[in-house]
């Protein structure tokens, strides 16, 4: 009975650790990585809950938790770190250009990691594309500025998007 | 003068921690990181005559080593019945990223059997106030008897992922001191303290006078295992088993899980459990199973010889919870919460939960549920309980 026991430990760390072919897909953005991984298990917590300085202790936590690799941990606190960030810090690191592409705002703020825009995105949160024709525009601008305004227990980010990228968005996602 | 050159050198020192402690609390913030959960909870069951509010405070401590190794810590503290504080060590681990796929862990973790005891067990996620009954009350008496009541175990274990097209594949092996014999344990040392006393109800039935004479459709005896974490072990066999997942993410993960541990001081008597574990999310619900079967051996008399025989049990449970504030706006961040589990052959019962979980914010939420479980050779039990749970 032991030796049958060693054998099956061995042949279980052997098969674990043999090299397989992995065909790595596109790799996903971190605001896609939270859309997909958080709400396994819990709701999204609000990013400006925690410091980036704990964030950074608490996701190799989360790592092994929530079967995380090392480049996708990475990647959940790049896109931390911009949702952390001050809109006018944003506008210092990386002046926006003078005409606002606004799928270039869903991208910078990483809004389809959990929204569908136009049939692609996340589905953490509602779709974005009738948003504005079912709420009204004045309802998605304070949403945005002010996400756990309607449901205390929304987990979207404050994210610092200016006033200006904002407009260019609502106007994208306007009944044409 | 030898005061005054004292007097000095304390004053030098003062100034020069005075100076380092900043320092110091700048660094250490960077890598120490204090979260966890805490929870209050009124609970009125029938079965144990209980009727009286509990609170627990469950501090988890995390420290950064450096980008290779992590190190986490889960305590359980709370209040027994006594007055007296109790306290559990739920886990206390290293992690060791070994490459960006591969994280060996070493210390008391918490199993990864299912998906229940790794990753559903903090109380203020989206879910039940109760633990599912397959997996016991969690150092608590309850009227369904378990199937596998582990939650953390102390020993080694391994995880790879792996993307493979669209999927992820988990992979979890571990190897721990396993279970043991009750009967030994209870032969061996006087059951003193409280905790003792709760965690051997959890093997021995409420409902039966003598935990000796459970059995089976054929009148044997079953065996009962302790499988409460030890830093010791009685035989020299391990436990080991593991994990082997397919998630699309964000929707589905789906995984199947082993465990074989041997329990007698011989080393030939194991207990083996195979799990199937369903986790569907959508937008507007969760929906998450599992279903355990296990064989334990046990020495029985065949033609006046001792042999050794197995006694098989099976049990699962389906838990749905519907964000029902997502169709209906005036409910909020209202949940309902709809539970069915059984367990057969030994200790039959089976059991339904509704509840409503409320949340105050991502992280806060006010649960309120009633219970039936209906047990076949035994009174059934009631419960109502209102928990307000917190994570932070």
């Amino acid at each position: 009975m032991k030796n049958q026991s060693t054998i099956n430990i061995f042949v279980l760390f052997a098969s674990l650790f043999a090299s397989l072919h992995v065909h790595s897909s596109e790799p996903l953005s971190g605001a896609e990585l939270i859309n997909n991984n958080c709400a396994r298990c819990h709701n999204s917590r609000p990013i400006q809950e925690f410091s980036m300085s704990e964030w950074k202790v608490i996701m190799p936590h989360m790592r092994e938790k929530a079967h995380l690799t090392g480049t996708e941990v990475q990647a959940i606190l790049n896109f931390m770190e911009i949702a952390a960030t001050p809109a006018k810090a944003v506008k210092v690191i990386e002046p926006v250009t003078i005409a606002v592409d606004p799928r270039e705002v869903l991208t910078r703020y990483g809004c389809q990691g959990c929204h569908q825009v136009q049939g692609a995105g996340g589905t953490l949160g509602p779709s974005l594309d009738n948003v504005i024709s079912d709420r009204g525009k004045a309802f998605f601008l304070r949403k945005v500025k002010e996400p756990q305004f309607n449901n205390a227990s929304s987990a979207m980010p404050q994210m610092p998007i200016t006033d200006e990228e904002l407009e260019v968005l609502a106007e994208f996602l306007s009944p044409k | 003068m030898r005061i005054i050159n004292t007097i000095r050198l304390v004053t030098m020192l003062s100034a020069g921690l005075a100076i380092q402690q900043p320092l110091h609390a700048a660094e250490s913030s960077d890598r120490f990181v204090f979260v966890g959960y805490g929870d209050v909870k009124y609970e009125s069951a029938d079965v144990a005559g209980t009727d009286a509010f509990s609170a627990r405070f469950v501090p988890i401590f995390l420290f950064s080593l450096n980008d290779k190794m992590h190190v986490e810590a889960e305590l359980e503290v709370g209040l027994n019945e006594d007055g007296e504080t109790e306290t559990e060590l739920e886990y206390a681990d290293i992690h060791y990223f070994l490459n960006d796929n591969t994280t060996i862990t070493a210390g008391k973790f918490l199993l990864p059997f299912g998906q229940f005891s790794a990753n559903w067990h903090p109380s203020w996620i989206n879910r039940s106030i109760w633990t599912p009954g397959i997996y016991g009350a969690h150092g608590s008496s309850q009227a369904m008897d378990p199937m596998l009541p582990i939650l953390s175990d102390v020993g080694v274990a391994a995880q790879q992922v792996y993307q493979v097209g669209s999927a992820k594949v988990f992979f979890d092996v571990f190897m721990t001191n396993g279970p043991r014999s009750e009967a030994e344990h209870d032969e061996e040392e006087v059951v003193e303290d409280d905790h003792d006393i709760a965690f051997a109800r959890l093997f021995s039935p409420t409902t039966t006078l003598d935990p000796d004479v459970d059995e089976d459709e054929h009148g044997e005896a079953f065996p009962e295992v302790e499988f409460e974490a030890t830093s010791s072990d009685n035989n020299s066999n391990k436990a080991f088993g593991g994990r082997i997942a397919v998630a699309f993410l964000p929707s589905i993960e789906i995984g199947t899980s082993y465990y074989q541990g041997a329990y007698d001081e011989g080393g030939q008597l194991d207990i083996r459990a195979n799990g199937i574990d369903i986790n569907l999310i959508s937008t507007h619900a969760i929906l998450r199973g599992e279903y355990i079967r296990t064989e334990t051996d046990a020495f029985v008399e065949r033609d006046h010889e001792d042999v050794i025989d197995s006694f098989s049990r099976n049990g699962w449970f389906l838990q749905g919870t519907f964000f029902v504030g997502h169709l209906f706006e005036e409910l909020g961040s209202t949940e309902i919460v709809i539970e069915h589990a059984q367990t057969k052959k030994v200790e039959e019962a089976e059991r339904w939960m509704v509840g409503i979980n409320y949340w105050l914010d991502p992280r806060s939420v006010i649960k309120v549920g009633y219970e039936d479980t209906d047990v076949a050779d035994g009174p059934d039990d009631k419960r109502f309980a209102v928990q307000f749970s917190y994570g932070f």
